[in-house]
């Protein structure tokens, strides 16, 4: 233990530096600009559309801003945990940004309430939800025979109880979670002891258990929030990859807040070169997985070309969505992948920079397009009006005001956790591991 | 539960960090060198491996019988018939395949992943990759039919002007399978490059020296060679990773793009590929725990890699049992009939007895890999990587068999029931498959010494301390 061989002390203070304060007033600015805009497009919308729906759009804005943002909350919460499985020095340096990524929850749980309330309650944003009563929406010609097939059918699990229920429970348990995993990590920086084998014990029971949790709720919670908007469509991959597609914004955010912090102390010393290459490789097997994800899903369906499954592709590609589906291609997979095929890229800042920012665009552009095309109007018909330049206003509005939390979040604790054995090796000079 | 002042009095449980040594203390270059050397360069072969080499040589007759009978008679000895036209044979297919997938995983993920405890068992299980494609690449060439046409499977210009289906999975296979044994062929060998240098200047006989000369081509150990063994090391992991995913996800297309319910679902590809790592990492669980045991190797392969491996196998179990439960799932979400219909035939039809089996074998026993103790427990693992690999093959027979012969249309409904030509095809891929390996541990160096040799503390580099840093000391996990 009492080994010299370390090359630098931690540096003297590992407090957030004082411009996260101006990240965060930014972020304030731009989060009530997106958002008077949003609002101004909501009555702009209104009375473009002879179906009015402006405000409709406003919220389904905020769905694809509340499903992105719950991602970079629990998303983060999630790859905070496996890196308490997994070990290693990357986990080490990303720690303290994770957990403040999921510090955010009780934000999330309030940004679910008027979404779930608009969207269940008042039945605007799930037809399960508006045509309850199946039969009567049936005769009256509003829904088609597959659709009253399929509320009936999945009536037990699609009704508004249900979904209040089950997105309460869950949220309930992975904010819990959340609460455990920043309680326990605070206590181990206090420990007088490292203890070592005590604290990896610790998060690695809870962690392990919580990876497989986690999974199974983000299962039922996409299937309530997304899946279900158009319940005659089903995929075993779904869950899976939402996964996949959380830990693609998540790990770009946490590796863009590393860059930004590195500009000062403590992050500047402990930031080298080696990690933030391990993890731009770590991005670049995400933007890999991802495709693979999606590029199977696809080719399954596609070749399959049965009628309860194409369609929900048809709905995607047809009607000026093909430019859509193009670009999220693009942005998805071909930029990612060629940025960050390059070594050099992964290793100075300001070009991973950009490779991140493109993953985080992608990931907010990859759910309008799950999204958007679920509802009848517009399926196969892209209209560009007022209200689609919601999916712009209201999630950028939710994800700057969640930033302004995450960044309150980052000042609240030390940026480097002590007791970890994975500490000295992060001191060391690049050259040591090069 | 984690306690704060548990004495540590095992040597191979690191005091600092808590976890089990990856090699146990007191290890030098030599004494690696000496131990991984002596097992391949000794005059005396043991007793033992004589009698598992024999035992492992009668079933590989046996498979030579069953395989020349099939000549003779043609694929009818076997149970296949419609609607079962798929039987023993693509599962058997699928079930090698996916054994190999640890070696590859070990071999080149691992390393890209900086795991140094990869090191001990990266060869062996790299061998078993590809003995384990060469008992795959033997069933669908059979169930062909005609095997001796079966060259036609690849491209090539011809009298007839045919080309292959491109559109047809099967036809990816061929493209995916033999990728992945050229691929896992050329890693393993020129990993092992140094070492069949080390063995060359080891050996005492002419022909041995001869021999390792040969094949450990000219290698000195020279910075330019390491150099270009470490570029090559990397670039073919680079390219052996993305197989990892490829190779299973191309077999899993063979039944998902099939618009049969129970296989056309989007789950399979990722499902596959962790079905095939889980199976793998029981695989070399299955050879690696016997083997340290007979070659008194526990002090480099130590309960750290059994322990690695509980955990890799734990977490691609939990993919699996997801798999299967959003199979369960989605058969009543898609409010169809036909799917419900199949996951109810499944699990209470005439062959329920198979899925439940594999439930217990997959996902219920494995639960007991949660406990920290039975991990660390080599009989209890041991038995635990045979009920994997059997939970793992009756996966496959439920895949194949359940859905064939349960269609559309209760009209061509029918029935399987495999051939003793069957289970000794089986079992002699088995024996095979031992039977390679035997000779491996014979005649090559079944652990990586070279790699080994860097992990020993005197092989890092460290700075010495800063004259000049100002901030807090902070002490140094143990080597």
């Amino acid at each position: 233990m009492g080994n010299t061989s370390f090359s630098k002390g931690l540096p003297s203070t590992l407090n957030a530096p004082p411009f996260v304060d101006n990240w965060r007033r930014k972020a304030l600015i731009a989060g009530v600009v997106f958002a008077v805009i949003a609002v101004v497009l909501a009555f702009l919308g209104q009375g473009q559309d002879a179906q009015h729906l402006g405000w409709i759009h406003f919220w389904r804005g905020w769905l694809d801003g509340y499903v992105a943002c719950f991602g970079f909350c629990f998303g983060g919460m999630a790859l905070l945990m496996v890196q308490h499985l997994s070990g290693g020095k990357w986990g080490l340096i990303v720690r303290r940004p994770l957990e403040a990524m999921c510090r955010t929850w009780p934000m999330i749980v309030l940004m679910f309430l008027p979404v779930a309330w608009v969207g269940a309650t008042d039945g605007r944003l799930y037809i399960w939800a508006q045509y309850s009563n199946w039969a009567d929406a049936l005769k009256k010609g509003l829904i088609d025979n597959d659709q009253a097939h399929a509320i009936r059918w999945k009536q037990p699990m699609l009704n508004v109880h249900n979904y209040w229920w089950f997105s309460l429970a869950c949220l309930a348990i992975l904010s819990f979670y959340s609460i455990l995993l920043n309680k326990w990590s605070l206590q181990r920086d206090a420990d007088p002891e490292p203890n070592v084998a005590y604290w990896r014990t610790k998060f690695e029971n809870l962690s392990g258990f919580g990876v497989v949790l986690f999974a199974i709720l983000l299962f039922g919670l996409v299937i309530y929030w997304v899946m279900s908007i158009d319940p005659t469509w089903y995929s075993t991959i779904y869950g899976f990859q939402y996964l996949v597609g959380e830990a693609f914004m998540v790990l770009p955010l946490a590796i863009l807040t590393l860059i930004g912090l590195s500009k000062a102390e403590p992050i500047r010393s402990t930031f080298r070169v080696i990690e933030q290459h391990d993890l731009g490789k770590l991005c670049f097997a995400l933007v890999m997985l991802n495709i693979y994800f999606a590029f199977g899903a696809f080719l399954i369906i596609w070749s399959g070309n049965s009628p309860e499954e194409i369609p929900w592709y048809l709905d995607r590609i047809r009607g000026g969505w093909g430019v859509i589906a193009t670009l999220d291609v693009i942005f998805h997979w071909l930029i990612p992948f060629s940025l960050l095929l390059s070594r050099d890229l992964k290793r100075i800042q300001s070009k991973l920079t950009v490779a991140c920012c493109v993953m985080i665009f992608a990931g907010f552009w990859d759910l309008f397009w799950l999204i958007e095309p679920s509802y009848r109007d517009a399926a196969r018909d892209l209209r560009l009006s007022w209200g689609i330049l919601e999916y712009v206003a209201v999630p950028a509005a939710l994800f700057c005001f969640w930033l302004v939390y995450y960044f309150w979040q980052l000042t609240r604790r030390p940026l480097i956790p002590t007791n970890d054995p994975h500490l000295a090796e992060i001191l060391e000079h690049d050259y040591v591991h090069a | 539960m984690a306690t704060k002042d548990a004495p540590v009095t095992n040597p191979m449980i690191d005091p600092v960090t808590g976890e089990y040594r990856v090699i146990a203390p007191g290890h030098t270059f030599k004494s690696v060198t000496d131990k991984v050397s002596r097992i391949v360069l000794t005059t005396h072969t043991p007793l033992g491996w004589w009698f598992g080499f024999l035992v492992a040589g009668g079933f590989v007759c046996m498979l030579t019988t069953a395989v020349t009978w099939l000549f003779v008679k043609g694929v009818g000895i076997w149970a296949i018939t419609i609607p079962v036209a798929w039987g023993f044979a693509i599962i058997n297919f699928v079930w090698w395949i996916g054994i190999g997938h640890a070696g590859t995983l070990i071999s080149a993920i691992l390393l890209l992943f900086k795991q140094g405890w990869r090191n001990s068992i990266n060869r062996f299980a790299e061998a078993m990759t590809i003995f384990a494609v060469m008992c795959a690449g033997m069933f669908p060439v059979l169930h062909l039919g005609r095997p001796w046409l079966g060259y036609w499977l690849f491209p090539y210009p011809n009298s007839m002007n045919y080309w292959p289906q491109f559109r047809s999975p099967l036809m990816w296979d061929v493209f995916a399978v033999s990728t992945y044994a050229t691929i896992s062929v050329v890693f393993w060998y020129m990993g092992m490059i140094p070492d069949l240098a080390t063995m060359r200047d080891r050996a005492q006989s002419k022909f041995a020296q001869f021999m390792y000369g040969l094949v450990s081509l000219g290698w000195r150990g020279s910075v330019r060679h390491w150099v270009r063994y470490e570029t090559a090391s990397i670039l073919l992991a680079g390219l052996a990773t993305p197989l990892v995913l490829s190779v299973h996800s191309v077999i899993s297309l063979d039944f998902a793009v099939a618009f049969m319910p129970g296989w056309h679902t989007t789950i399979f590809p990722p499902y596959f590929v962790a079905g095939a790592i889980y199976s793998g990492f029981a695989m070399v669980l299955t050879l690696a725990i016997p083997i340290r045991k007979f070659y008194h190797l526990e002090d480099l392969i130590t309960i750290r890699h059994i322990d690695n491996c509980a955990k890799v196998m734990l977490a691609t179990g939990m993919i699996v049992a997801y798999g299967y439960s959003s199979e369960v799932f989605m058969a009543w979400y898609s409010a169809s009939h036909w799917e419900y219909f199949m996951m109810w035939n499944r699990m209470f039809g005439p062959m329920g007895w198979s899925y439940w089996t594999l439930i217990t074998c997959n996902i219920a026993l494995p639960q007991l890999m949660w406990v920290r103790k039975l991990r660390s427990n080599i009989g209890f693992m041991f038995l635990m990587s045979l009920i994997v690999n059997t939970g793992m093959w009756f996966e496959r027979f439920v895949i194949v068999v359940t859905s064939l012969s349960r269609d559309f249309l209760p009209s061509s409904w029918g029935t399987y029931r495999a051939t003793r030509w069957d289970y000794m095809t089986f079992a002699g891929t088995l024996g095979f498959f031992t039977f390679m390996f035997f000779l491996f541990i014979r005649f090559l160096p079944m652990i990586p010494m070279s790699e080994l040799r860097l992990m020993l503390p005197g092989a890092k580099v460290r700075e010495k301390a800063e004259p000049h840093s100002t901030g807090t000391p902070v002490p140094e996990a143990g080597d």
